[in-house]
């Protein structure tokens, strides 16, 4: 892929207008074999800033740049579920593709439980893919991707990324490496948990209600921290209404960067820098206003009545 | 709840991925290929939605195939006859129909589109329906008087006189198209039949007819605005349902552009007045919207005396919606009376207004109290609306205050700066620090103004800091904006004054232990190049830059290997420093292009290129 092409296709997806078929299969293909060299266990060097789910809100994730800076000028973490639920899933995803094929130091995207054939069938992506390229074929090249993108990062050997949480069959890093990860998200097992499991206050493990991965309690983490030497782990996956929330004395973090969740929870979202001396600040932003989101494009009236 | 509702859980355990039945593959079709044909045609009559609506798209090429007769002849008959029961796919067609003439052999030919677009006007989804009276509507502007009379005079009987209620609304909309087309006997028959529409016992039917009687009021001949459009339009607004009745008012205004002021007292003094007093706020809302159009074409000064009346009855309402509307007309208001009378029956509705506990009314009050100014003059806008705009700048809602930022240069010119300034500065600093990041950056867009007219001495006291300060601002945009600001504010007060109060403070930014503001100094330096002396840039940037180049973090060095290709076009302005392109710049990106990070090389590489291909040119 010639590099102005790449550039042209950034530009364009900025704009929230998607790229043609033939560009997102050959931008899959290069991002696979990005994705390929990348670890279980992405190491990532700070700073960087690290971002929460994003689900399709395409013109909030405008407004987390505008707040946070352009990549590639800062560094980004994002830490899954970029797909389903918002209006523009496609968009969203190639355009943090795109710039993950163009700066692949600049940017490292983690997998979240909504990269999945099976829950994008339930809620949203593969529906989106259809109506906006008349085919399934969009929605089969980024599966493939999917199975190929790192599961947690390590910052400077002290931070874990996650997008869900921590597993009981998971007691050291090492054990993550050595997760066969090319694969749709399981129903149960090391790689599950890490996508789905929450942190609660209780002790020990327990039963997770979305029937998939488990809870976690302040000894787990403190537990894993300790067995690992890491200060610090950080997640995305809930809802937190005031963008960030702090757990077990900030052992643990839940960072959320969709405002206004669904277009209707009245959420605030947050990014979290850490500087290059991991000194760490939250940024606090709101849904784009009305004026920054781009009128429908009258070439595609299907409107949400039809949805 | 809400928390709640959006949790999602684990699907039940299903594998695979969905099968869309047999894959139809389209992308051969456009090269005519039998083949893919056939593929389209059989697509339409697929089970899968998605398969047929993509044929559908390709339509064109199947038409393009079988030629202008068949197309006429087997295709449109086809589509008619096989009209899918699936809204989206209904929509999709309604649309293709009106631009399909040109398949069908041009203009002349256009009528046959209309058979299947009549019956898509009488569906029973509104989006449909509208889209097919739309679709004919472009037809008819290609179609001759004897096709239209032919064939759309009939087609518009058959929907008026439709059993079903759908065809009689979609009928109300092609009148106005036809009306000019047809022969004065027709357009008789014509107005005889709208009227029937705007008496039919459907208020929905009748919602039609008062939504499509502007355009044929803009239409018919002058006698027929009081004998047909007059008549029809007051019996609409005295309709019992409200929602018939809002709808009487873009007629009311079409009716008002068609009359002399005489008339206009004559037939409809009375009518208007009751619209205004209307129980139903949906109406006073819909009148207090299009109040100035209203007005102003009614130009009898004793009913615009009423009229003004009117405005500020509708600043009382009970609505707040109504009450937001009529402030959106503040501006043309102003013209309906004379100066004092304005300022003298203005100034309580908007003190009211100004603490409306609806925000929204708030919000568009701010947006367009400014444009009074004009009328209020200098002496008036000081005494009376300066101390309105204070207390709307201070509001608790930032809309209010974002909308009130926006508008001060109307304020400025009314009034001069220098007073606008000491009486707003103090808020303007306060908002300066605002919490929403737009508010601060409003207030940014508007201080080279300010900067402009206060003059050096006073914005150094007053703003220097506050404008540096922007620069370490938490918000990314707004540090940005903070450079493009210090860039305008050299070009307003020279070289001199940034050499000496702002480079400095730029350059300490560059040892902050955050790469993020680092990068600032960069970001500043880069916008500003153009707009200083060759010397600062020897003298003063530089060397601040020599410690950048060889900053731990890469996207430091890759902003600094970006920044100095404008750099290298401000040296090159004067011959003293030209020579430092060849004896610092090209060694130092030199050394960038042999960098450990893959896009440090990637950006020095590109300001070498561009440097060298600046140079040769």
């Amino acid at each position: 892929m010639v590099q102005s092409d790449l550039d042209r296709q950034i530009a364009q997806l900025r704009r929230c207008e998607i790229i043609t078929e033939s560009e997102v299969k050959e931008l899959c293909n290069k991002a696979r074999e990005i994705f390929i060299e990348e670890s279980n266990v992405q190491r990532v060097d700070a700073p960087v800033t690290i971002c929460g789910d994003i689900h399709g809100q395409f013109y909030d994730l405008q407004e987390l740049f505008t707040v946070g800076g352009e990549c590639p000028d800062t560094n980004y973490l994002f830490m899954g579920d970029f797909v389903d639920r918002g209006f523009y899933s496609v968009e969203t995803f190639l355009l943090l593709l795109a710039l993950k094929v163009r700066y692949p130091d600049r940017i490292s995207l983690l997998r979240g439980n909504h990269e999945s054939r099976q829950i994008t069938q339930v809620y949203g992506f593969y529906d989106e893919c259809m109506r906006k390229y008349g085919s399934a074929n969009v929605w089969r090249y980024c599966c493939d991707v999917f199975d190929y993108m790192s599961l947690v990062a390590i910052i400077d050997d002290r931070i874990l990324c996650v997008h869900g949480g921590l597993s009981p069959v998971v007691n050291t890093v090492d054990q993550i490496r050595t997760i066969d990860r090319k694969q749709e998200v399981p129903h149960e097992g090391a790689m599950c948990d890490l996508l789905w499991s929450d942190p609660e206050d209780i002790t020990g493990w327990g039963l997770s209600p979305r029937g998939a991965g488990y809870l976690f309690g302040s000894d787990v983490v403190q537990a894993f921290l300790h067995t690992n030497r890491l200060d610090l782990v950080a997640r995305a996956h809930q809802l937190v209404m005031e963008g960030y929330k702090h757990m077990f004395d900030k052992t643990c973090v839940t960072v959320w960067s969709a405002p206004n969740y669904c277009y209707r929870c009245g959420n605030v979202a947050a990014i979290l820098e850490f500087d290059e001396n991991l000194a760490s600040s939250f940024k606090i932003f709101e849904a784009a206003p009305q004026e920054a989101r781009g009128t429908p494009t009258a070439k595609r009236p299907a409107p949400d009545y039809f949805l | 709840m809400t928390e709640q509702m959006s949790i999602d859980s684990a699907p039940p355990v299903v594998g695979g991925e969905p099968s869309p039945g047999p894959h139809y593959d389209f992308e051969d079709a456009q090269s005519g290929d039998l083949g893919a044909l056939a593929a389209i045609a059989d697509a339409m009559k697929s089970d899968n939605l998605t398969d047929r609506l993509e044929s559908l798209k390709r339509l064109s090429v199947l038409a393009l195939a079988m030629g202008e007769e068949r197309t006429r002849e087997e295709l449109i008959p086809f589509l008619d006859e096989s009209i899918d029961d699936e809204d989206e796919l209904l929509l999709a067609l309604a649309e293709l129909l009106g631009d399909f003439t040109q398949y069908v052999g041009g203009p002349k030919y256009a009528y046959v589109l209309l058979r299947p677009l009549e019956n898509l006007a009488a569906a029973e989804e509104t989006v449909v329906r509208e889209k097919a009276v739309e679709s004919i509507n472009k037809l008819v502007a290609a179609m001759d008087q004897l096709h239209v009379e032919e064939y759309l005079i009939p087609c518009i009987a058959r929907l008026s006189t439709g059993e079903w209620f759908t065809s009689r609304s979609s009928a109300a909309g092609l009148y106005a198209a036809a009306y000019g087309k047809v022969t004065d006997a027709i357009q008789s028959k014509l107005r005889a039949g709208y009227e029937a529409l705007c008496k039919d016992d459907t208020p929905m039917i009748r919602r039609a007819a008062a939504s499509n009687l502007k355009d044929l009021v803009e239409k018919i001949e002058k006698d027929h605005v009081v004998t047909f459009a007059i008549p029809n339009f007051r019996h609409l607004s005295e309709d019992d349902q409200d929602s018939v009745r809002l709808l009487t008012v873009e007629p009311l205004v079409a009716i008002t552009k068609r009359l002399s002021t005489e008339e206009c007292k004559q037939y409809l003094g009375e009518s208007v007045h009751r619209m205004c007093v209307d129980k139903s706020w949906r109406v006073r809302y819909m009148v207090a919207e299009q109040f100035v159009a209203l007005a102003t074409n009614i130009k009898d000064a004793e009913l615009q005396e009423e009229l003004l009346n009117v405005a500020i009855s509708l600043m009382h309402d009970s609505e707040a919606e109504v009450r937001g509307a009529i402030c959106t007309q503040l501006d043309g208001l102003a013209d309906l009376a004379n100066t004092e009378a304005i300022i003298g029956r203005l100034q309580a509705p908007l003190q009211e207004l100004v603490d409306d506990p609806s925000q929204h009314v708030r919000a568009t009050l701010a947006k367009h109290i400014g444009s009074l100014c004009r009328v209020f003059g200098r002496e008036g806008t000081i005494e009376h609306l300066l101390p309105l705009l204070l207390r709307l700048l201070k509001d608790s809602f930032p809309e209010v205050r974002l909308n009130i930022i926006s508008k001060l240069d109307v304020v400025d010119n009314v009034v001069g700066i220098e007073s606008l300034s000491q009486s707003l500065l103090p808020a303007i600093v306060e908002l300066a620090e605002d919490k929403q990041w737009r508010v601060r950056l409003a207030i940014i867009e508007y201080v080279p103004l300010i900067a402009s007219q206060l003059g050096v001495q006073f914005f150094d006291e007053q703003l220097t800091t506050l404008c540096m300060s922007w620069l370490g601002d938490p918000v990314y945009s707004i540090r940005e904006a903070a450079t493009t600001n210090l860039k305008k504010l050299t070009e307003v007060f020279g070289v001199d004054w940034a050499r000496a109060t702002i480079i400095p403070k730029i350059l300490i930014m560059a040892t902050h232990p955050n790469y993020l503001y680092r990068m600032t100094t960069i970001f500043a330096i880069t916008t500003i190049a153009p707009s200083v002396t060759p010397e600062i840039v020897r003298d003063m940037i530089l060397p601040a830059l020599e410690g950048l180049v060889n900053d731990p973090i890469p996207n430091i060095r890759f902003n600094v290997a970006k920044c100095l290709q404008p750099l290298t076009e401000a040296l090159r302005k004067s011959s003293e420093t030209a020579s430092l392109e060849s004896s610092v710049i090209r060694p130092t990106l030199a050394r960038l292009e042999e960098d450990p990070d893959p896009d440090v090389r990637y950006f020095a590489h590109r300001s070498l290129t561009a440097i060298s291909n600046a140079a040769t040119a």
